[in-house]
């Protein structure tokens, strides 16, 4: 029976988990272990199937029962994807013992021997160190990590949003890509769309770019021999970065209040409101810092430098510090000057470290919820806000923000974040290439 | 001699630059400072300079008796060291397998911790809304953490295992041929070289969750469990005008010890900052 355990072991534990272990090839303990899985599993199958078929059907809608007791589609919808992935990791355990069993099959056709029960025990402990170490951190990611999001990207093919379909009062329905139609047709929606994506890129990439070269500028400065007290300024400059961003943010949005705002006082006490009202260009005697679109748009990224200037900063400095001397040294000698130093060496040198920290933080700043919300709340609103709910300074993260958690249009805002993960997706697989463990092919 | 005119009105220059953006930076925390101390309530009331005229300490007493500040400082404080205590352990444990051991899998599960690190949580909320829901965990701050502590895993293990990856190979063989196992290794050898980095990553999991926005917002829903950031912004949100100089009271609280924290490390954090980040 032993001689084709090749052939007969495989399909006798395709046929029943470790039956081809236990039976063909005598491995009694792995043949056992296998076996009680799958006992494990079938004696569940019911369950499995049920929450299968709830994350088909969302739930049945039952108006005559009291609320608590009808179908819950999000509950459904979640469950039905946590099964899913328990399911695939069954299959999986499932072909590793058809492929156990084939290759300890050829193994003894070779050997004569297999694999003894001791090796095998002594084995799994070796690797039992590596998958126990890593459960934790595995369960936790699947959880509320993974899961969540492909939660929520599902979510943007269902009609699950406010106010007539949220559970447990009604059911939530798959409706394919209706949404996706729904917010290309609304032209409110199809234009508050592409404005405040076009917004989030420029708040992104100029937001970056005025914070690396700020930060560089102070970093170099400070670094000139000739400076009184460095340290002192230093100091000073890491402030921003120290205080809680949310708490900076709030101050600057006093700071910049148009009637009774520091700022606005000073400029009138000054005489400079008058004089822009005599000239026209004010109407009031208010300044809409935060009010008009315009102004409140270079106000974020004024106060996003200030934030995020120190960030930068201190990585340069850091740099700077452990770069290499002598071929400043050598390159005093051949008579280059301070600039040309700075043209050739430094600054090619630093672009070349910091390129994946800029893109890092691109995608940092694409995402920065608070450095629009506290400020400026994604006002002023204008005639696309009404329906679409997008203010004129709203980011993608802070519409997605605003479609969720005020307006409960979970649909919507799911479509919102597809696009935020289709956007985003690129510089993180651009940022992977870049790393050295990519580059040595080692991981 | 006009090499060295140029030379010294450049400098003069530079330092102005300086004071100016000193100036910059100073008055807006300077104003909230002085609108703490600030008598009457209201934002008007306030002089431009930021020195009140008759300083008080009644918006400090008017937090710690009007308002729940002090049980919304003492839920930040209960997150902000749990988060720390469970990213320390579990990224130092992930990161050291990632870092020494082979096993299948690895290589697409760092590629996708790479790719998950680049989305913020808050993409799915309405989910980790409903996890916790179903979970008996909504309105807890221990949900709250949990949710945290995954979020943290991805990035941070990458930051560590990098480090750990500098730290030779040979000293942990040595010490396999020596009889230590894989526990007794990594708690005799690697953990003491890899001490400065496991601190940074104990003090941004600290630093994190103390002024985070959307998550507690969506998850933490009663009075009693609030956190800082919900509750001050809860004072302020609208009510600006207001409400300023008491928000400032309880910004400054916050603020003081994250300041001594940055300001008197800031040597050691240009040097983590840059070795943790560089890639070259």
């Amino acid at each position: 029976m032993r001689k084709k355990a090749s052939l007969s072991a495989p399909i006798a534990s395709a046929l029943f988990m470790g039956l081809g272990q236990i039976v063909v090839l005598k491995q009694y303990v792995k043949g056992f272990l296998f076996s009680i899985f799958e006992i494990f599993v079938l004696s569940n199958s019911s369950k499995i199937f049920n929450k299968i078929m709830g994350l088909i059907t969302l739930g049945e809608p039952k108006p005559d029962l009291p609320v608590a007791e009808r179908d819950n589609s999000t509950f459904m919808m979640l469950e039905g994807l946590i099964i899913v992935v328990i399911a695939i990791i069954i299959a999986i355990i499932y072909i590793y013992n058809i492929v156990d069993a084939r290759n300890t099959g050829k193994d003894y056709e070779k050997k004569g021997v297999v694999q003894s029960e001791r090796e095998f025990i002594h084995n799994i402990g070796e690797k039992a160190f590596a998958y126990l170490g890593l459960s934790p951190s595995f369960i936790m990611l699947a959880f509320f990590v993974v899961i969540p999001l492909v939660f929520s990207f599902l979510i943007a093919f269902t009609n699950y949003s406010a106010p007539e379909h949220i559970p447990q009062k009604n059911t939530v329905d798959w409706v394919g890509l209706q949404t996706f139609r729904d917010m290309i047709n609304l032209k409110q929606y199809s234009q508050g769309f592409i404005r405040t994506a076009v917004w989030t890129f420029e708040w992104a990439f100029i937001g970056t770019l005025t914070c690396y070269f700020g930060g560089m500028f102070l970093a170099l400065a400070l670094l000139d021999k000739n400076i009184k007290i460095p340290g002192f300024f230093r100091t000073i400059f890491i402030l921003p970065y120290a205080v809680p961003g949310m708490i900076s943010l709030f101050i600057w949005a006093i700071l910049l209040n148009g009637q009774f705002g520091p700022i606005t006082r000073s400029l009138r006490e000054l005489g400079v409101i008058e004089w822009l009202q005599n000239i026209g260009v004010l109407q009031r005697d208010v300044i809409p810092w935060l009010s008009d679109t315009t102004l409140a748009k270079i106000m974020l990224i004024v106060v996003n430098l200030w934030l995020g200037f120190p960030y930068f900063m201190l990585m340069i400095t850091g740099i700077m510090t452990s770069m290499r001397q002598d071929i400043y040294e050598a390159a005093r000698i051949d008579g280059a000057s301070r600039s040309q130093q700075f043209r050739f060496i430094t600054f090619p040198l630093l672009m070349y470290q910091t390129i994946p920290l800029m893109i890092m933080s691109f995608a940092y700043n694409m995402n920065n919820f608070g450095g629009v919300y506290f400020l400026t709340n994604g006002n002023p609103p204008d005639s696309l806000t009404t329906q679409s709910f997008a203010g004129t300074t709203d980011t993608l993260i802070t519409w997605m923000y605003k479609l969720t958690l005020e307006q409960r249009l979970y649909n919507k805002a799911s479509v919102v974040a597809i696009v935020m993960f289709i956007v985003i997706a690129p510089f993180a697989l651009y940022n992977f290439s870049k790393t050295k463990s990519f580059k040595d092919g080692e991981l | 001699m006009m090499k060295k005119v140029m030379h010294v009105i450049r400098y003069i220059f530079i330092h102005l630059i300086f004071i100016i953006i000193s100036f910059l930076i100073l008055y807006p925390l300077a104003f909230a400072i002085g609108g703490a101390f600030n008598q009457g309530k209201s934002l008007a009331s306030m002089n431009i300079l930021p020195i009140p005229n008759n300083p008080t300490t009644e918006n400090f007493t008017r937090l710690f008796t009007k308002t729940n500040y002090l049980n919304w400082y003492k839920n930040s404080f209960i997150i902000a060291s749990l988060n720390t205590i469970f990213t320390t352990i579990i990224v130092m444990i992930t990161a050291y397998i990632f870092s020494r051991f082979k096993f299948k899998l690895k290589k697409p599960a760092l590629m996708s911790f790479l790719i998950l690190q680049m989305f913020p949580s808050a993409i799915g909320m309405v989910a980790i809304y409903v996890i916790l829901n179903s979970m008996g965990l909504l309105d807890t701050l221990i949900g709250l953490v949990l949710v945290y502590t995954a979020g943290n895993i991805p990035y941070n293990t990458w930051l560590l295992k990098g480090y750990y990856d500098s730290i030779s190979k040979n000293i942990d063989e040595a010490a396999k041929v020596d009889g230590a196992g894989s526990l007794t290794t990594f708690i005799r050898i690697i953990l003491p070289n890899t001490l400065p980095m496991i601190a940074f990553l104990g003090v941004t999991s600290f630093t994190g969750p103390w002024m985070d926005f959307i998550l507690p917002r969506f998850v933490l829903r009663s009075d009693k469990n609030k956190t800082l950031a919900v509750g001050l912004f809860e004072m302020i949100n609208g009510r600006s005008n207001d409400n300023f100089t008491q928000f400032a009271a309880g910004a400054l609280l916050i603020s003081i010890p994250f300041v001594i924290l940055f300001v008197v490390n800031q040597k050691y954090l240009v040097k983590i900052m840059s070795s943790g980040a560089i890639k070259e």
